[in-house]
């Protein structure tokens, strides 16, 4: 015993040795390799299992909601689901596309988007979308599914709950909820919010598990339109009608008030339901009041008659020779509706003639009627707060022709916008002062309507000059001239009437058979509440005129909108001659 | 090696601390599953504002949509047959009548 009692604690050590030996060994390995995964390769490593195990998604604020200017509801954003794929590792494509394919009938899957799905599927894309902004009850049916690698999230969409109403004001958002056109887009910043940042966490199968907050997202403002929808709903509908029974390619009406350039209602027929933006044609979505250039014909008269006052050309006294009834300028003759004879100054705009307007003009002078088409502004932006305003077309002097201070005197070889023109009455309407117009207001005004910003004005004509070519000759269109359909019972008017021929872009020619009708005016004449433009492009049938065909639809929008607005009327509505007495006494 | 016997005071001050500590421990814990409690409250609490003020949104969105101007416009000729008055029809509390403008 003895003798083997050495032998066996020297094997015992010996084995302890070796395995102690083998025990370090593994260890040594170990700590190795873990050397390697910590140390040498720990950025790539960590790389790859974030990719594996989490991803990083945005989360869209509440964008900021819409109101008109008393605070009824034009946009807002409201929860809305939506469905989508998350494919994980171990998923074959059949199977992934074979679950998506099991929702078509529940939320009216096209073709065409089962086609993109299932390329996005091939793509191997993280997460896919099935279908956005769906019903809550669709949503829930989906949920009762039940089916592996499908969820349904939370979103946000955009609603419009009066529709059409004001939809070329408002534009219209895409599927991410951003801007594209109208307020939607030029408030956009102050409507979106800032965007929040979801950290969505996966396990080795890609399968969600869980899902943290990292940034919350923070909701838009709100945004107080100038707009009443009262007043907007009455613009659409008389509009909708005028077009509808003339047959006309489109029409446009603005209305604001002078006083402080506020947009009362911004109207477009043919019009589109922002909330399945965008429409189809794209063409729907044109904003006529600010998008569309084009001749104003005789609406324009109003700055040739204010250069002719401002620059003292002529007098309200003076004579001009209209017995022709045409006038030959350049090789160019123009012609008047219909023969006049010998008019006033005064009655030469009332009666709109074309011949009286150009030799006033040929008084005035190039660099006069130059100068005052550009004080009001004529080819530039009128500044509204809305994107994609057009300048208008208003060639520089070096470019004018012989033919130019005819043309321009009567409102040709110049383009404006329906806003450019309304800009230009409502210097007429305020007394020579030019007021900015504004879309967007800071606050509600549950009351009336708030004045302009005191600098906001800047002088154009003198006061004098406005207030006697109210009275005595736009006052006059509506009672004697050629607008005098813009009567309002109870109410004078003062406004100008406008009948510009189209051009053919082809031949180049004025066509006799297609026009473009107008009027611009505001009531009360002697402290306007209201200013508005119509505009009907290409009337059809016998009717044409802008006296015939703009100048109704001015009066019954005005007749409405006063009552609307509790105006009293300035003398008895059932009289209806004393406006007509009074200014032919007040007339020398 | 002889263990000294403790005499009462100590065996007193050292169950008082075991006490103490047991309590301290006993009211932390109280106050952690309080805390929490009140934080489930206060989660569920908002979860539900949350959904309070939402269905207030959609209830502003239906009335908003009830009441726009079109449908208030149809209801009106369509099913109360109501008429636009005529101007004479219109009465107005701020002027006389009989004043004469001419």
């Amino acid at each position: 015993m003895n003798n083997l009692a050495p032998s066996y604690q020297t094997r015992v050590q010996k084995r302890t040795i070796i395995l102690a030996f083998l025990f370090f060994l593994w260890f040594l390995v170990l700590t190795l390799r873990l050397i390697e995964l910590q140390v040498i390769e720990h950025r790539r490593l960590h790389e790859a299992v974030t990719r594996q195990s989490q991803y990083e998604r945005s989360i869209v604020p509440e964008r900021g909601a819409i109101y008109d200017r008393h605070g009824q509801i034009l946009a807002r954003s409201l929860p809305a689901p939506a469905v989508c794929l998350i494919p994980g590792d171990d998923d074959l494509p059949a199977e992934l596309f074979a679950r998506a394919e099991r929702l078509k009938n529940i939320v009216n899957l096209s073709e065409k988007d089962l086609q993109k799905i299932k390329s996005r599927i091939e793509s191997k894309e993280n997460y896919i979308y099935i279908k956005r902004k769906i019903g809550w009850d669709q949503a829930e049916r989906i949920s009762r599914l039940n089916l592996k690698n499908i969820y349904v999230q939370r979103e946000n969409r955009r609603f419009y709950p009066l529709n059409s109403l004001a939809a070329h004001v408002l534009g219209g958002v895409n599927v991410d909820g951003e801007g594209q056109s109208g307020v939607e887009l030029q408030y956009n910043a102050r409507l979106e919010g800032v965007k929040g940042l979801s950290l969505i966490l996966r396990d080795a199968n890609k399968r969600r598990y869980d899902w943290e907050i990292l940034k919350e997202p923070e909701s838009g403002q709100d945004l107080v339109l100038t707009l009443d929808e009262t007043i907007q709903y009455i613009a659409e509908r008389e509009l909708e009608k005028a077009v509808r029974e003339h047959e006309a390619s489109w029409g446009t009406v603005l209305i604001s008030h002078p006083a402080s350039g506020e947009i009362l209602a911004m109207a477009t027929c043919p019009t589109y339901d922002p909330n399945d933006y965008p429409p189809s044609p794209f063409e729907l979505a044109r904003n006529r009041a600010i998008q569309e250039n084009f001749e104003p014909g005789s609406m324009f008269k109003i700055v040739t008659a204010a250069a002719a006052r401002e620059a003292g050309a002529v007098g309200f006294n003076e004579h001009f020779d209209c017995s022709e009834g045409k006038i030959r300028v350049a090789g160019w003759t123009i012609s008047d509706h219909k023969k006049m004879g010998i008019l006033t100054f005064s009655e030469v705009i009332i009666h709109s003639s074309n011949v009286g307007t150009i030799k006033v003009g040929q008084r005035v002078g190039q660099d006069n009627l130059y100068r005052m088409i550009q004080d009001f502004r004529f080819g530039q932006k009128t500044g509204l707060d809305l994107p994609g305003e057009e300048n208008g077309i208003f060639h520089p002097l070096p470019e004018w022709s012989r033919t130019s201070i005819a043309a321009h005197s009567i409102g040709y070889e110049i383009s404006v916008t329906g806003a450019q023109i309304l800009q230009a009455m409502n210097i007429i309407a305020n007394r020579g002062v030019l007021i900015p117009f504004r879309i967007a207001r800071t606050s509600l005004d549950p009351t009336g309507f708030s004045p302009g910003p005191a600098d906001a004005g800047v002088r154009i004509i003198s006061e004098r000059t406005a207030s006697e070519l109210t009275s005595r000759v736009f006052e006059g269109v509506v009672t004697d001239g050629t607008g005098q359909a813009a009567q309002v019972d109870g109410f004078s008017v003062a406004g100008k009437t406008g009948t510009a021929r189209r051009l053919d872009p082809e031949l180049g020619v004025y066509l006799a058979s297609r026009h473009l009708a107008s009027f611009v005016g505001f009531v009360p004449a002697d402290r306007p509440v209201l200013s508005m433009v119509v505009v009907l492009d290409e009337p059809k049938y016998s009717l044409q005129y802008g006296g015939q065909v703009a100048a109704p639809v001015f009066r019954e929008i005005a007749r409405r909108v006063l009552l609307y607005l509790r105006q009293t009327p300035q003398f008895d509505p059932n009289t209806k001659t004393v406006t007509a007495q009074l200014r032919s006494q007040e007339r020398p | 090696m002889v263990r000294r016997k403790l005499d009462r005071k100590e065996i007193t001050a050292a169950a008082g601390c075991i006490l103490l500590a047991v309590a301290t421990l006993t009211f932390y814990i109280w106050h952690q599953a309080a805390v929490i409690q009140i934080g489930f409250q206060t989660g569920r609490l908002e979860e539900k504002m949350a959904a309070l003020k939402e269905d207030i949104k959609k209830l502003e969105m239906n009335r908003a949509a009830l009441l726009a101007p079109e449908r208030v416009d149809r209801i009106a000729r369509e099913e109360l047959r109501l008429v636009e008055p005529q101007p004479e029809q219109i009465i107005y509390e701020d002027i006389n009548p009989t004043d004469d403008y001419e």
